[in-house]
């Protein structure tokens, strides 16, 4: 049994205690209890935002595990159905954050199923398809969930950049942006105000309640590639777990490009 | 009733197992439907496969029988319930009381859910309302009688107000639902 | 005694990454069909997962999934009106604004969206996919009565498991007429009128139950969903966003709008003079 397997290892319950710092609890009688607790946090965030012919993913490269910094390149954004290590020929990009174990078992499990479609079909899955499906892999373990929270991204049949934000057990919704992981609740707001135009209006238009309010257009890639930098460097100010490096897959027909700026290290 | 309203005002609660055997259920939500259900459907086949049907007390304990099973397994049907018939042969009337512990009990009257607190005071913890209300002799007028005694003592004295009352009546011409008014407000002494 | 020893011991990394079965699933061709979900090595799995995702019974769980809702729908005589907002929150955090919680079932059905997201979306889409298979096996339409069991049976059976769906099933059939039904994870199983389900049920009540009859004209009927749900957005924190609205029919459904609550509410106040309770002077 994996339960008694973790909770009864001695090295562990007095080391680092990653993943079981939660679970275990003295007692004042003196009893020690034990639960399961599989899942740890390793901070991050990520951040998706679609365009008229391209997606980008972006996500920040540092993995925390509580207050310690274990490394600084840990990547959160993979490409998916590509032919190696390399990912050279991919055309669907993920990010995951949230406990980066999960996150790499869902991106593999998902990068097989991409690529064992592309086997049996003879054709690149669509990013509608894989969309659903990425749903119904985080579904399967409704009952133990992935303690993560995807972003997926590519070029939809149209020709048009495409982008995907699920929960941890698989409801999702197709959308033009999307902030995930430890800043979340810090870019998403900015995110909705500079790339939907959420609460922006045509000054001059009118007096009041007349106040035109101003229509979200696709940004051009060089402006989204901006605002994605300012959203990290921002972030990386006020977030601990937030920072050393940024990493950017831009998906577009030509392929996925993969774009790396450095943030602040302290 | 989910969280604090209503969903919905006139829900029959009650299953018809064959001719002359009625089944009133209560308990978890859920539970309640699918048992019932279970119930009904093998009371129905026995029905069909025998040509004739179970009498009261042979249902009641195949229904006792089904909830002791459940009891003992993973996940238990939390069910009360209330059997009320009459023998297709010796027209006697018979009422059960069953709750999800399996306990079954033939009794005279009986209620379920949160009536029976408040039921059981005038008809049974009171025992001088219960002498004086109902002996086995009393005729089906007198029955209903103290029937409407029991409704208006719940308007009374609970703070919930049941959207009406639902009240069927199982003889030997069968089982058949009666209009019962219960828009009447009752005052409090 | 080896007997003993052979059962008791196994190699190394014997469990090590992808199980048999696994590899098996992921070469197939389409995703299996049955429905086996992965649980936790434990005695009692719905504990651990009370523990770690049910934000209601523990506050400071770590996986919150997307909850909070007001969604409603009421039968009248040109058939049946769906209307929901669009908000969902883990916590405090509004996850999102634009929620689609009408969900096409297919286009003579509908289900709305109440409690846990995932389970809404997963569970009405195998309930499509099995009213298309009624519809293939049986050479007709699935009755709402019908669907609406597939999918009460279906939660059922997973009872304490920690599943949390409020949903309505809406449809007109040649059999029923319309027909609505609610459904929720408890395994309750209703069919009515009229149904607000979610945290801002309350608030959907008041204003439907006051002006609702079965004899609404169409347009009516509409305006009565949308002020419904406005009410509700307009009370309840956890609602909000936009107003989703719906009507069904003989032939189908049809979509009225995904439309912003903000310039409803004050063409609603500045227009007809409701909402008394907010000022609209800008100084």
């Amino acid at each position: 049994m994996a339960a008694s397997i973790f909770s009864s290892n001695p090295t562990l319950a007095s080391g680092p205690n990653y993943s079981f710092s939660q679970a275990a609890n003295n007692a004042a009688a003196g009893v020690k209890e034990h639960s399961f607790y599989p899942y740890t946090d390793n901070g991050g965030s990520t951040l998706g935002i679609s365009g008229s012919d391209f997606a980008i993913l972006a996500g920040d490269t540092r993995s925390t595990s509580g207050y310690n910094i274990n490394s600084r390149y840990a990547p959160k954004v993979f490409k998916i159905g590509g032919d190696d290590e390399t990912g050279e020929g991919a055309h669907i990009v993920l990010s995951v954050v949230g406990f980066a174990a999960d996150g790499q078992a869902l991106k593999e499990r998902l990068d097989t199923i991409v690529k064992m479609y592309k086997y049996q079909h003879g054709k690149n899955m669509s990013v509608k398809a894989c969309a659903q499906r990425l749903s119904t892999i985080l579904y399967q373990k409704r009952f133990f969930p992935y303690y993560v929270h995807a972003i997926l991204g590519g070029i939809d049949d149209e020709g048009k950049g495409s982008l995907y934000s699920y929960d941890p057990v698989g409801s999702y919704e197709r959308e033009s942006c999307r902030a995930g992981g430890a800043a979340a609740s810090l870019i998403m707001p900015f995110l909705d105000n500079q790339v939907k135009n959420n609460n922006q209006y045509i000054p001059g238009s009118g007096e009041g309640h007349e106040l035109v309010a101003r229509k979200a257009e696709p940004l051009p890639k060089e402006e989204v590639v901006k605002i994605v930098r300012d959203a990290f460097t921002s972030a990386t100010e006020r977030h601990i777990e937030v920072g050393d490096g940024l990493q950017m897959l831009v998906a577009t027909k030509d392929g996925i490009e993969e774009v790396y700026f450095p943030l602040k290290r302290d | 009733m989910r969280g604090a309203t209503i969903l919905k005002a006139s829900d029959d609660k009650t299953k018809e197992l064959n001719r002359h055997t009625l089944m009133a259920f209560s308990g978890e939500a859920g539970d309640t439907i699918q048992f019932a259900e279970y119930i009904q459907a093998n009371i129905q086949l026995y029905s069909m496969r025998n040509d004739t049907d179970l009498g009261p007390s042979a249902v009641a304990n195949f229904v006792r029988g089904e909830l002791a099973k459940s009891l003992r397994s993973k996940k238990p049907y939390t069910v009360n319930l209330l059997l009320g018939g009459l023998d297709p042969i010796t027209e006697k009337p018979s009422l059960y009381w069953l709750d999800y512990l399996a306990a079954l009990a033939p009794v005279p009257y009986a209620a379920h859910g949160y009536a029976q607190y408040a039921i059981s005071e005038p008809l049974l913890v009171g025992r001088s309302a219960d002498h004086k209300h109902h002996h086995p002799d009393i005729d089906f007028d007198q029955g209903l009688k103290i029937l409407r005694m029991c409704t208006d003592e719940l308007k009374r004295r609970l703070p919930i107000d049941f959207k009406g009352m639902l009240v069927k009546i199982i003889d030997k011409n069968g089982i058949r639902e009666i209009n019962y008014d219960d828009s009447k407000p009752v005052a409090s002494a | 005694m080896d007997t003993l020893v052979a059962q008791y011991s196994r190699p190394a990394f014997e469990e090590e990454g992808y199980s048999q079965e696994d590899q098996h699933q992921l070469a197939q061709i389409t995703p299996s069909l049955s429905l086996n979900f992965a649980l936790p090595p434990l005695a009692n799995p719905s504990a651990f997962l009370r523990a770690t995702t049910d934000d209601h019974a523990n506050p400071d769980c770590p996986i919150k999934l997307a909850h909070g809702t007001t969604t409603l729908a009421f039968r009248f005589q040109g058939g049946i009106i769906v209307a929901t907002d669009s908000r969902a929150t883990a916590g405090n955090w509004i996850a999102s604004q634009t929620v689609k919680k009408v969900i096409e079932i297919n286009n003579c059905l509908l289900g709305t969206m109440a409690g846990g997201a995932a389970d809404c979306q997963y569970w009405l889409a195998y309930l499509g996919m099995q009213c298309r298979l009624h519809e293939l096996r049986h050479k007709r339409r699935i009755s709402v009565a019908a669907a609406s069991k597939i999918l009460s049976n279906l939660v059922y059976s997973y009872k304490g498991m920690g599943l949390s769906m409020g949903t309505m099933c809406a449809g007109v059939t040649p059999q029923e007429g319309p027909a609505l039904y609610y459904i929720d994870s408890d395994g309750t199983r209703l069919a009515g009128n009229l149904f607000c389900v979610g945290s801002g049920q309350t608030f959907a009540y008041g204003v439907l139950d006051a002006e609702y009859h079965y004899d609404l004209k169409e347009d009516e009927a509409l305006e009565l969903g949308r002020r419904s749900i406005l009410a509700a957005t307009h009370r309840d924190a956890y609602s909000g966003g936009f107003i989703n609205l719906y009507h069904v029919k003989e032939d189908g459904w049809v979509k009225h709008g995904f439309n912003d609550t903000n310039p409803i509410f004050w063409k609603t106040k500045l227009e007809k003079g409701e909402f008394s309770n907010v000022t609209s002077s800008l100084v």
